[in-house]
């Protein structure tokens, strides 16, 4: 009679929701939730069967996190892992040469030159021009004059003394 | 068009007191374009030397530091002054009493060279 009356109060209990001795402290994880979670998988795939699975997705990010790593290491011992083939190089460098030669441009390549002194290929030309005019000499001989003269006047006026005795005590 | 550019590097090789050539090469040390005195070093023209630039500034490039332009080497006899331009990589090679300055100053003169070139390695 008791025993009975026991189950019938584990359940009565279980279902209002009071905990005693004999409620589980864990709920089953599995035998609860999962077969709601499959249905809303499925629910999802099944109304949108084009979308990327979610595990490639973090497959993805775990490689690009790998990828960053291993672009931010320095790694000194792969340095000296690429080299190129005696004839793989011997091959591009022709490559290149081919290339250039055919390669077109209106551009000129000269430098200017870092002297001041330049030929003239015809001096006679330059020496017979016209010399400077008497006007023009005496104009800049009198406007050189002058500055000469405003750069003597310049004079520098002290209105306060050069040397400031500092009151130490 | 490709002996234009020749001459023109020719004539900044000159510009400097004591260089002893001027490389243009892509990232794995195939020259591209090149103008060599008779006295440089042959072991510093060798691919697997200049090479190890275009590794070398990539992993300098992850000190925090920004990305890395230029390496300059300084040896007993000589001085290798290497930049990053890639797909492109300019090398100098002086002797070691060269003047640092006037080399990394050829730069800019260089530079539009550099475009022109870039064209033929892209393609690659």
């Amino acid at each position: 009679m008791g025993c009975c009356w026991g189950s019938c109060k584990e359940d009565s209990a279980s279902q209002g929701g009071d905990t005693n001795e004999r409620t589980h402290l864990l709920v089953d994880p599995v035998s609860n939730n999962t077969p709601a979670q499959r249905a809303n998988s499925d629910d999802f795939i099944s109304r949108y069967p084009n979308s990327i699975p979610k595990k490639t997705d973090e497959q993805s990010a775990l490689s690009r996190i790998l990828q960053e790593t291993a672009t931010n290491v320095i790694d000194v011992a792969a340095l000296d892992s690429h080299n190129l083939e005696q004839h793989e190089y011997k091959e591009r460098s022709k490559q290149y040469q081919q290339r250039l030669l055919m390669q077109g441009s209106s551009q000129r390549w000269h430098l200017s030159a870092p002297s001041l002194l330049i030929d003239i290929p015809m001096p006679e030309k330059v020496l017979a021009a016209p010399p400077l005019s008497y006007a023009d000499m005496d104009m800049i001989s009198l406007l050189v004059q002058n500055a000469n003269f405003a750069l003597e006047e310049l004079k520098v006026e002290h209105r306060e003394d050069l040397v400031v005795p500092f009151r130490i005590p | 068009m490709a002996e234009d550019m020749k001459k023109y590097l020719k004539q900044l090789l000159l510009r400097v007191d004591n260089l002893l050539c001027i490389l243009i090469t892509d990232r794995d040390g195939v020259p591209i374009l090149k103008a060599v005195n008779d006295k440089c070093p042959e072991l510093a023209m060798r691919p697997n030397f200049l090479t190890t630039f275009a590794m070398a500034t990539d992993q300098s490039s992850k000190l925090g530091q920004g990305r890395n332009k230029t390496i300059i080497c300084m040896y007993s006899s000589y001085q290798v002054i290497q930049m990053n331009k890639l797909p492109l990589i300019l090398n100098f090679v002086a002797t070691a009493d060269c003047n640092t300055g006037h080399i990394l100053s050829l730069e800019n003169l260089i530079e539009p060279l550099l475009g022109e070139l870039k064209g033929a390695v892209i393609e690659s």
